[in-house]
């Protein structure tokens, strides 16, 4: 087996070892560096001049930042929900994606993190949500759910960025044994701690690792309906209602799915790890986003049918968000994230790269248009007629979402260049354990 | 007399070798063996006797204290320190202070066994004796290495060496100690 297993480490090894990177790693981290710039000129713009930079009037406070604060959360429950099922189930697929969904996870959390903080108008307070001994002796008000979503975020934060580097910790043991420059064995060596590989080591090391796995499965529910609560504890008809965790639950799980399916297959084919994430890898992903696309298109019928049963306003306001101005945002959501998908039933769309990008993508923009369609149709038929108005974001909204964007693509580029994207001491122990079946 | 050695460690090439090398050293008497290797190789923590059984205790315990804690000072802050009446509702009005309860004991338990480990496996420690080993760089590649400690009762430099020897190894290079 030795020389097979070091063949493995040897391609995901090298891929952070090698001295050059290509003219398309340099371009894209160039393009997504370009609109980290813009997230810094909008983020000082906003905090200099305030938030009537934006376009958020009374009753449409949110607007942008809650839309994509909202996306950017599911897309981290659902990298994150999945990387825990694959290690609990011990999953073949775990060796593959487990490790960069977990990336994809801790940078989207990143990304959402910075939404509620420049919301607040004045961010430079944000502390003001923490419990401290403040001068006016006044505590946070905890029955409001923007404590408990402080809570959430740097929970999510705190233990996915934990569970992803304590993961990786052998394979930075591995970097720094493999690396010829000197400066870079040693910055490998600091973070690896001085990982020994003995066997209580990794006894101690695994069953840690599956533990807090485990925490992360409430944790994701937990969260993702602490969201959906932030609508639903308002007494917006169409927003007050008990179902609304489970559909931040269904289509956070289908866009974070998406997300890695599209990351997953522009891995493959950006590092050329055909190998070690297999067209199985691919077509299982690919039914497993076309299950929870399925799931979604429940939930939006489940949608039509609770208002249906609701009476007066709450009817009203669910159907104006079909009918009504901002009908054209639901009905792309419908399109995008339930129809597009079902391109996934046939063989040859799983696998197919092209395919597998489009939908991928398209997910993440149906979703995205779901937010709006709620955050922003939602609001427009309330109990005073005074507030029917409408919300459109400028400019500065639409660089913050970019500018995230660019950052989460940013972080993604940096990670495959310096980290090993799949983990190679499961493959060395997959491939083990094939060799003595 | 010269300082004695660390310990002395022999190199395999594949796991069942090491397994078969760590039975016979534990028939042969020594106690103080130490096994490394590039994947985690859970029968081999088995024959060690390695028990991994307080990681869950340091979770729950670590998950209940976050948990009081969070409940707690809710509780304290909203309905004694600075009693605050939000539209009607009781001062203790649990079902609110329920999600970030149940948050904060997910972040005090992840948190804990996380960090626990580290304090568990004694890292970060940079410097260790068996990086001074030739070739001891290939365990996290593709090698296996079996070190009996100097401190072992039964250990004896040149009898060990030869012992180790014994198992058919690739190779046997002593430890240094170095401090």
């Amino acid at each position: 087996m030795t020389s097979e297993a070091q063949a493995v480490t040897r391609t995901v090894a090298e891929v952070p070892l090698a001295r050059r990177f290509g003219v398309i790693w340099w371009g894209a981290l160039l393009a997504s560096g370009a609109l980290v710039l813009l997230l810094g000129y909008t983020l000082v713009s906003v905090t200099l001049i305030g938030v009537g930079v934006w376009g958020i009037n009374i009753p449409f406070v949110w607007g942008f930042d809650l839309i994509n604060y909202a996306w950017w959360i599911g897309i981290a429950n659902g990298a994150s929900l999945f990387a825990a099922i694959l290690v609990l189930r011990r999953h073949d697929l775990r060796t593959a994606v487990n490790r960069f969904a977990e990336g994809v996870a801790f940078f989207a959390v990143i990304c959402a993190g910075i939404f509620p903080i420049i919301h607040l108008g004045r961010p430079w307070l944000f502390y003001w949500v923490f419990p401290y001994p403040a001068t006016f002796q006044v505590w946070p008000q905890f029955r409001s759910t923007l404590t408990w979503d402080f809570w959430a975020i740097s929970t999510h934060a705190i233990v996915t960025s934990l569970l992803w580097y304590v993961g990786l910790i052998p394979d930075l043991a591995t970097l720094r044994d493999r690396a010829r420059n000197r400066t870079v064995k040693r910055l490998y060596g600091v973070f690896a701690l001085g990982w020994r590989g003995s066997v209580r080591d990794w006894a101690y090391h695994q069953r840690a690792y599956r533990l807090v796995a485990i925490l992360v499965l409430p944790l994701i529910l937990i969260m993702q309906s602490t969201v959906a609560f932030e609508f639903a504890v308002t007494l917006v008809p169409d927003w007050h209602e008990t179902r609304q965790p489970l559909h931040f639950v269904a289509t956070g799980l289908a866009q974070g799915l998406s997300i890695v399916l599209l990351v997953a297959v522009l891995l493959r084919w950006g590092l050329r790890l055909g190998s070690y994430i297999d067209e199985g890898d691919i077509d299982l992903l690919g039914r497993l986003v076309l299950a929870s696309a399925l799931v979604s298109a429940y939930l939006y019928v489940d949608e039509i049918v609770a208002a249906l049963l609701a009476d007066g306003i709450a009817q009203e306001a669910t159907f104006n968000r079909l009918t009504g101005d901002y009908a054209g945002l639901y009905w792309t959501a419908i399109v995008y994230s339930i129809l597009i998908p079902q391109l996934l039933w046939l063989k040859a769309a799983r696998r197919s790269t092209v395919a597998c990008i489009f939908v991928g993508f398209s997910i993440g923009v149906g979703i995205w248009f779901d937010r709006f369609s709620i955050i922003v149709g939602g609001l427009q038929t309330d109990y005073l007629p005074s507030i029917w108005r409408t919300y459109s974001p400028t400019l500065a909204e639409t660089g913050l979402f970019l500018g995230t964007i660019g950052l989460f693509a940013a972080l993604l580029l940096l990670f495959v260049r310096f980290l090993p994207v799949v983990s190679m001491f499961e493959t060395r122990h997959d491939e083990h354990e094939e060799k003595s079946s | 007399m010269t300082q004695r050695p660390y310990g002395i460690m022999a190199e395999f090439r594949t796991p069942d070798s090491l397994m078969d090398a760590v039975r016979a050293t534990r028939r042969a008497g020594f106690t103080r063996i130490e096994a490394f290797s590039p994947f985690p190789l859970p029968d081999l923590a088995d024959e060690l006797g390695i028990r991994t059984g307080i990681i869950p205790w340091v979770a729950f315990v670590a998950a209940l204290i976050g948990a009081v804690i969070q409940y707690g000072s809710q509780y304290w802050m909203n309905a004694i320190d600075y009693p605050l009446n939000v539209g009607g509702r009781p001062l203790n009005s649990w079902p609110t202070f329920i999600p970030s309860t149940l948050i904060v004991a997910i972040l005090w338990a992840g948190a804990a066994t996380l960090l626990g480990l580290l304090v568990i496996l004694r890292l970060p420690r940079l410097h260790h004796p068996v990086f001074s080993v030739h070739s001891f760089e290939r365990v996290t590649n593709d090698r296996f290495f079996l070190c009996i400690h100097g401190e072992d009762p039964l250990f004896d430099g040149e009898a060990t060496r030869d012992f180790l020897q014994g198992l058919l190894p690739q190779a046997v290079r002593e430890v240094p100690a170095c401090d």
